[in-house]
C-alpha cells in the first residue's frame, strides 16, 4: 500500500490513508514518535549491554547480527527480557492512554482502579493451587476484568462520577491486595514466596514465550486499536455534543475500557505489577505531543522506553542485589503522580 | 441525649471486653473464658495459664493500644482536614511511619523499641505534613479525592522504598519483618508497655483538642468568633495524630481502616460532639481490631493472617459504602 499524503487544510497535519482508513496525523506527534522509537533503540542497546558481562555498544550491534564473542549473552540471555520489557511498557502505556482518555482523567490508570490488583489476585491463585503458567495468564486476565468491571459496578449510582470512580477503584484495589496475602498465607509457603516476588513486578527469567503471549494479542488487537485511536476524538467531546454527532457515548466508553483492561491484565499476566508506567507514560507522551489526549502510539513508545529504562537501572543499580523492576517503578511513579496532583491547580 | 450516650459508651465498653477476652482465649488452641480468668488472676504455672500470660495478655494489650492509637487519630484527621476519608492508612502516614522505622534500622543501625517509636513518630510527622500540605495546594483543595489519590500515590512510593531498601539490605530485613507488617503477633510485653504511654499522651492531647475541634468543624472564622485560637488548636491535634500514628505503626506496622471506619460509627452513635465521638472511638478502636486480629487467627488454621489484612478485608466495603452514599463524600 502507498500511502498518499496530502496537506491537510490544518497547518502541521497529514493525511495518511485514503477512504475509509485514513488518518490524521499531526507532524509533531511523527517527529515525537519517530525521536522516541530512537530513544527506546538506544535505551535496548545499552541495557542489551549491561549486566554482569560488559559489552560495548558496537558489539552488541554486531551480537544482535549474529557475530562477534557476544552472541549467547546478548541474544540468548538479554535480549529476551529486553522484549519482554518493551512489551510489557507497550501494553501498559497503551491501556494507561486508554483509560484516562475515556475517564477525561490524567490519574486514571489500570493500577489505580484495581486491574493490576484483580490480576494479581487471579493470578497467586492460579499459582498457589499449582494450576500451571497457562491459567497464570488465563487467571489474570479474568481476574483483572473481574476487579475493573467490579469497580465500575460499585460506583456506578445516577452515572459514573469520576470522583466515585476513582475512590471505589482504591477501596477494590485495597482489598483484593488483602484477600491475596489470605491466600498466600493459607497456601503452601513456597509457592507462596513464588507468588509474592512475581507480584512485586520482574522481569528476570523472562524470554520469548512471555513475549509471544503479549505481543500476539497486540498485533491482534492493532486494528481496534487503530479503530480506538479515532473513536477517542469524539469520546473526548462532552457527551451531549457526542450524542448530538450520533456516537453512543456510553457503549462506546465502555469498549474502549475494555480494550484498555485487557491490555493492562496481558502484561501483568506475564510480568506481575509493574507500577505506574500506565499512568506516566501516557502523560508524558501527551506532554511531548502537545496533545489534549493522550496520543496511542507515543504513549506506547514512551512505556516501552520506560520500562526498559526502569529494567536497566533496577538490575545495575544495586549490584549484585537486582532489584524487581515493578519495585523501582513505584518508588519513583508516586512522587510522579503527587507531582501530577499538584500541577492541576493550574490546569 | 447524654443518657443516650452513656448507654452508648457502656455498650462499647461491654463490646470491648468481650473483645478482649476473644483474643486471650481464641487461637491454634482454644481456651474456655473460665480458664482465662482463672490464668489472668490465679496463675497456676500450667500450659495454658502460660499461653494466656506470656503470648496472649502481649498481643491483646498492644491490640488494646493500637487499635485506640490508631481510631483516636482517624478523628482528629478527619477534623483537622473537614475530610471524611481522612484516615493513617488512606493519608500515606502509616507507610511514613514504616519508612522511619526502616531507616532507624537500615542507616542509623538501631534496633532498639524506643528508636522505633521516635522514629516512627519521625516518619508520620514528615509524611502527614507532606500530604496534607501537597494536598492543599491543588485545585480543588484538600477534597477527599485528592487527598486519597496523594496518599495513595505517597503510600505506593514509600512502600516501594521500604521494599527497596529491604531488599538490598538484608541484615534490616531480618530485623524489621518482624516489625513493621501489620500484625499483633509475636509482639513481647516490651512492646506494649512502651507504646501505651505515647498513646495515653496523645489521647490526652486529643481530648484538650475536643472543644476546640467542635468549633473548627463550623469553619475557621466562627471559631475564631467562638473565642478560640484556631492555630493552637490545629496544632494540638496534629501533634496528637502524628504520635498516636507513629506509636500505633512503631508497634504493629501499617494497619488501615480503623482509623476510617471506627469515627464514622462513633459519629453515627453519639453525633458530632468532638469528646464524645472521642470516647466512642477509644473504646471501638481497640475492639475493631481485637476482633480482626481473632478472625485472622480463625480464619486459615494453622496459618494466621494478620490483623492489618482482616481490617483492609472489613474496611474496603465500608469505604465503598461512604463513597456510594454521596452527601458524605462528594467529588
Amino acid at each position: 500500500m502507498n500511502p498518499a499524503k496530502t496537506a491537510h487544510p490544518a497547518a502541521g497535519r497529514l493525511v495518511v490513508g485514503r477512504g475509509t482508513v485514513a488518518f490524521v496525523v499531526r507532524r509533531r506527534s511523527a517527529v515525537v514518535g519517530a525521536v522516541l522509537v530512537v530513544l527506546t533503540a538506544v535505551a535496548a542497546v545499552v541495557s542489551l549491554g549491561v549486566g554482569s558481562t560488559f559489552v560495548a555498544p558496537p558489539d552488541v550491534l554486531r551480537a544482535l547480527a549474529g557475530d562477534g564473542p557476544f552472541t549467547v549473552v546478548v541474544q540468548n540471555l538479554r535480549l529476551p527480557r529486553i522484549t519482554v520489557g518493551l512489551a510489557v511498557g507497550a501494553l501498559l502505556g497503551l491501556s494507561g492512554a486508554l483509560l484516562q482518555s475515556i475517564s477525561r482523567n490524567p490519574l486514571a490508570g489500570p493500577d489505580v482502579v484495581g486491574v493490576t490488583q484483580g490480576a494479581g489476585l487471579a493470578a497467586t491463585f492460579a499459582m498457589t493451587a499449582g494450576l500451571g503458567t497457562v491459567w497464570l495468564g488465563a487467571g489474570a486476565l479474568l481476574g483483572g476484568l473481574a476487579a475493573a468491571a467490579a469497580v465500575f459496578v460499585l460506583s456506578f449510582r445516577y452515572g459514573l462520577a469520576a470522583h466515585r470512580f476513582v475512590l471505589c477503584g482504591i477501596a477494590v484495589a485495597l482489598a483484593v491486595r488483602a484477600l491475596t496475602e489470605v491466600i498466600i498465607v493459607s497456601g503452601d509457603p513456597m509457592e507462596g514466596q513464588r507468588a509474592q516476588v512475581w507480584l512485586a513486578g520482574s522481569l528476570a527469567g523472562l524470554g520469548y514465550a512471555e513475549a509471544r503471549v503479549l505481543l500476539v494479542p497486540l498485533l491482534v488487537l492493532l486494528p481496534v486499536l487503530l479503530w480506538a485511536g479515532r473513536a477517542m476524538d469524539t469520546t473526548a467531546l462532552d457527551d451531549d455534543v457526542a450524542r448530538g454527532l450520533g456516537v453512543r457515548v456510553v457503549g462506546r466508553r465502555v469498549a474502549l475500557g475494555a480494550v484498555a483492561v485487557l491490555l493492562a491484565a496481558l502484561a501483568t499476566s506475564q510480568a506481575g505489577a509493574v507500577d505506574f508506567v500506565a499512568l506516566a507514560a501516557p502523560q508524558l507522551a501527551r506532554r511531548l505531543v502537545r496533545a489534549e489526549r493522550p496520543p496511542l502510539a507515543c504513549a506506547a513508545l514512551t512505556g516501552a522506553l520506560l520500562t526498559v529504562v526502569a529494567d536497566l537501572v533496577a538490575r545495575t543499580a544495586f549490584a549484585p542485589v537486582q532489584l524487581p523492576v515493578g519495585v523501582l517503578t513505584a518508588a519513583l511513579g508516586g512522587p510522579y503522580l503527587l507531582w501530577l496532583l499538584v500541577r492541576r491547580k493550574k490546569a | 441525649m447524654r443518657g443516650r450516650r452513656l448507654a452508648v459508651v457502656a455498650a462499647c465498653a461491654a463490646l470491648l471486653v468481650a473483645a478482649a477476652m476473644a483474643s486471650l482465649a481464641a487461637g491454634s488452641r482454644g481456651i474456655a473464658p473460665g480458664h482465662v480468668v482463672d490464668a489472668l488472676l490465679r496463675p497456676d504455672g500450667g500450659e495454658e495459664s502460660a499461653i494466656v500470660r506470656s503470648m496472649r495478655l502481649p498481643r491483646t494489650v498492644t491490640g488494646l493500644a493500637v487499635g485506640a492509637g490508631l481510631a483516636l487519630a482517624g478523628v482528629l484527621m478527619q477534623a483537622l482536614t473537614r475530610n471524611p476519608l481522612a484516615e493513617p492508612r488512606l493519608m500515606g502516614v502509616t507507610s511514613g511511619a514504616s519508612l522511619g522505622v526502616v531507616v532507624a534500622i537500615s542507616v542509623f543501625g538501631l534496633t532498639t523499641l524506643p528508636a522505633y517509636v521516635w522514629f516512627g513518630i519521625a516518619g508520620a510527622a514528615v509524611s502527614g505534613t507532606f500530604v496534607y500540605a501537597l494536598a492543599a495546594r491543588t485545585r480543588d483543595g484538600a477534597s477527599p479525592v485528592t487527598l486519597a489519590l496523594a496518599g495513595t500515590a505517597l503510600d505506593a512510593s514509600l512502600t516501594g522504598v521500604v521494599v527497596g531498601v529491604l531488599t538490598v539490605n538484608a541484615q534490616t530485613f531480618d530485623t524489621y519483618r518482624f516489625w513493621a507488617v501489620g500484625s499483633l503477633a509475636g509482639r513481647p510485653a516490651e512492646v506494649a508497655l512502651w507504646v501505651l504511654p505515647f498513646v495515653a499522651a496523645g489521647a490526652v492531647l486529643a481530648f484538650a483538642a475536643a472543644r476546640g475541634l467542635d468549633a473548627v468543624a463550623l469553619g475557621d472564622d466562627v471559631a475564631r468568633g467562638l473565642g478560640r485560637d484556631v492555630g493552637r488548636v490545629r496544632l494540638l491535634a496534629a501533634v496528637a495524630a502524628v504520635v498516636l500514628t507513629g506509636a500505633a505503626v512503631a508497634a504493629a506496622g501499617p494497619i488501615g481502616f480503623v482509623g476510617l471506619a471506627v469515627p464514622h460509627l462513633a459519629r453515627g452513635l453519639v453525633g458530632a460532639d468532638h469528646r464524645w465521638v472521642l470516647a466512642v472511638s477509644l473504646l471501638l478502636g481497640p475492639a475493631l481490631l481485637l476482633v480482626a486480629d481473632v478472625l485472622g487467627r480463625l480464619v486459615v488454621p494453622p496459618a494466621e493472617v494478620r490483623a492489618g489484612v482482616v481490617t483492609a478485608l472489613l474496611g474496603a466495603p465500608f469505604l465503598i459504602l461512604l463513597v456510594r452514599r454521596g452527601r458524605t463524600v462528594t467529588a
